[in-house]
């Protein structure tokens, strides 16, 4: 019942009835970067079905003029495509969705020193779009409004000195007349916050503090002024439920890595919990408080994010059709809230976990195993999943059709230890030494799996030799498309995962496919490109990865051909 | 490039740079945990990067007799356009050079 109340809601969000007649078909495109503002990732059309998948033809491609990760979801409103490259962006591209011929361009020159303060590749994750405009989020801090017709700036508002440590990589939330963003940092000890910009003039109007200050609610869960650089970066992209108007995030790991510097050398950290960070946070849009929150990682000390995308759905919870959010975290629990209440349904592993036993039903607080903890000084072995987390950016998607949850998952842990840190501006701020090359169980180092999140089961898992491989898009045709680390792109039975078809795009896919018709016609399409820096955290493997596919950047378009 | 810019503009005002462990082999597992404490976010644990820009086992590929010193002078001032910060006044002396001595255990052959 409450599923055509949430979709008319959305359609005014997105713009989808408005008059405008360039935008009339866009109840058929790709209107946001997950979606829908849910972040399902589900693709409603079914014209590529598993009966005629293996017919599937590159329509067209752009190439995307830089070499560096390439990590762009592409939106679709009325017959224009938006897709971003990496490197700043270096460019957005509008193109006609049909032939890819290009519009307009937007090349924003970025200062060339953003490298220092991005940690882990100049990547960017694409735009947003409401009423007319389009929003890019830029490594150098600053947030621009385009003409979504012209390309032309409309505004140009600084989120973030980035000179800090401080980037933005995800595109941001576009909430009734607001736009809303977070910002990378964690690594550099910034005090992330959430703030949200006027739609019409690029004026500020309310920020959020993820961190916070002395005195608020939440600072005596920090040890001393270590709260000043307690990272909480809100990195990644938002979820929004018009219904219940809440607006939600994920905060990164708290700063530094070396939890001793924010409490106790223990896992018995009590009261030290480092609130708001590797947490879950519903937001009343108007006001820019937090309604609720939830914190999957207290006293994180492994750099176990809690940014991972939020993907919003209603399910049958108990006999009941309760409104629940999914979230795969870093730290290997697959988590299902209540999104009104932020009540823990269920948190159960989804990938290896070794770190912790379980996830205390009370307090909602996993359950240690004290050596897994890395102390000052003092080495934790072994320890699974390791810091890119049982899954990290590459998006999830809910499939209403299986109601599964499919997940681009890690098979790989890591040794780590705790050292001294102290904070210098726009230097990483870390105090920690880590080896992340250790494969987990069964030798694969990735699986795509197929997640019931009702049952907490796998239904299927596909295992890739490489890891970080590529988002997730289920359709209506019974299909599920995602790419992996060596460039293929791949259609698989969303029932069984059995490969129906793949096509090789020359280099690593990361990024999550999309759908969206236009005449009559469905398309599919995905951005190409191997991540850079990552893969580097990862000594021999990396060199493997780097073996596997040279970098590129390139959109590709897939359609059936007339029989 | 710019190593190379950076190393010649130097040594027209300064004395090139020298390792003062150099060749200590007792020094090496403490400048590869210093190197993975500091460096590996960019450089890679223990030095292996697939990355070639960031690959530090390609030093002396590079620089050769001048390895040394444009080592120190891009650790020291930093080559802000290509992502490395200065670390004067964060690292001392003494932990530069014991970095140095583990990247050059760690050096491939030409």
């Amino acid at each position: 019942m409450r599923r055509p109340g949430f979709v008319v809601a959305f359609a005014v969000l997105t713009g989808m009835l408005c008059t405008d007649t360039a935008l009339a078909q866009s109840t058929t495109g790709w209107p946001v970067y997950g979606g829908d503002s849910g972040n399902t990732r589900y693709g409603k059309l079914d014209q590529i079905t598993t009966k005629n998948v293996q017919r599937l033809k590159v329509a067209w491609v752009l190439q995307l003029g830089t070499l560096e990760a390439q990590e762009s979801t592409p939106l679709v409103i009325g017959d224009t495509l938006y897709v971003t490259s990496s490197s700043g962006p270096k460019h957005v591209f509008a193109v006609e969705a049909k032939t890819g011929t290009v519009r307009w361009r937007y090349s924003p020159e970025i200062p060339a020193d953003v490298q220092q303060t991005t940690c882990c590749g100049l990547d960017n994750r694409g735009v947003a779009y409401a009423k007319g405009k389009i929003f890019v989020t830029r490594l150098d801090g600053y947030l621009v409004a385009l003409d979504a017709r012209t390309g032309k700036e409309l505004w140009k508002s600084q989120v973030v000195d980035y000179t800090q440590g401080a980037a933005i990589t995800s595109p941001p939330t576009a909430v009734k007349n607001l736009v809303v963003t977070g910002f990378a940092g964690g690594e550099y000890g910034v005090r992330g916050y959430i703030s949200a910009f006027d739609q019409d003039t690029g004026k500020e109007v309310w920020r959020l503090y993820t961190v916070p200050a002395t005195g608020e609610p939440g600072s005596e869960t920090w040890k001393g002024d270590s709260w000043k650089f307690g990272g909480g970066a809100a990195w990644y992209v938002g979820s929004y439920d018009p219904q219940l108007n809440l607006l939600y995030y994920g905060t990164s790991n708290p700063a530094p890595w070396a939890a001793v510097v924010r409490g106790p050398d223990s896992s018995a950290y009590g009261d030290f919990t480092n609130l708001f960070t590797a947490s879950t946070l519903a937001i009343d849009p108007d006001s820019g408080k937090i309604v609720w929150h939830y914190q999957s990682t207290p006293y994180d000390a492994w750099d176990y994010d809690g940014v991972n995308e939020l993907v919003l759905a209603d399910v049958v919870v108990g006999g009941q059709t309760t409104p629940v959010l999914f979230k795969a975290d870093r730290n290997g629990f697959f988590y299902v809230l209540n999104r009104k209440t932020g009540k823990l349904i269920s948190a159960e592993p989804y990938v290896f976990v070794n770190w912790a036993t379980g996830v205390d039903k009370a307090s909602g607080r996993p359950i240690e195993i004290p050596e897994k903890r890395p102390r000052l000084d003092t080495w934790a072995r072994d320890i699974c999943p390791n810091l890119f987390g049982g899954k990290n950016w590459e998006p999830m998607a809910y499939s209403p059709q299986t109601r599964l949850v499919y997940i681009p998952t890690f098979n790989l842990c890591m040794d780590l230890a705790g050292r001294t840190a102290e904070y210098k501006r726009g230097m990483f701020y870390l105090g920690s030494e880590w080896d992340l090359a250790k494969v987990g169980p069964g030798g694969h180092m990735s699986e795509a799996i197929a997640w019931d999140p009702i049952k907490n089961v796998k239904v299927w898992g596909n295992k890739e030799e490489l890891p970080f491989m590529g988002g997730m898009l289920p359709t209506a045709g019974g299909l599920v498309f995602h790419g992996n680390i060596q460039g293929w792109f791949k259609a698989l039975d969303a029932s069984t995962g059995k490969l129906l078809w793949q096509f090789n795009t020359g280099s690593g896919i990361s990024a999550g496919p999309v759908t969206y018709e236009l005449d009559g016609k469905q398309y599919v399409a995905v951005v190409s490109g191997r991540l850079v820096t990552p893969p580097s955290f990862l000594g021999h493997i990396g060199e493997k990865i780097f073996a596997s596919s040279p970098p590129g950047g390139a959109l590709f378009v897939f359609e059936l051909p007339a029989p | 490039m710019t190593g190379w810019l950076l190393a010649r503009g130097a040594s027209e005002t300064a004395p090139p740079a020298t390792n003062p462990f150099h060749a200590d082999a007792s020094v090496v597992p403490v400048g590869r945990s210093l190197f993975n404490q500091h460096c590996s976010h960019c450089h890679a644990p223990n030095a292996i990067n697939p990355d070639p820009s960031r690959d530090l086992r390609r030093l002396k590929l590079r620089y050769r007799e001048n390895m040394a010193h444009v080592f120190y002078e891009t650790v020291t001032e930093g080559r802000p356009t290509k992502g490395m910060v200065p670390w004067k006044g964060v690292l001392s002396e003494d932990a530069i050079w014991k970095i140095f001595t583990f990247l050059e255990s760690v050096q491939r052959e030409p």
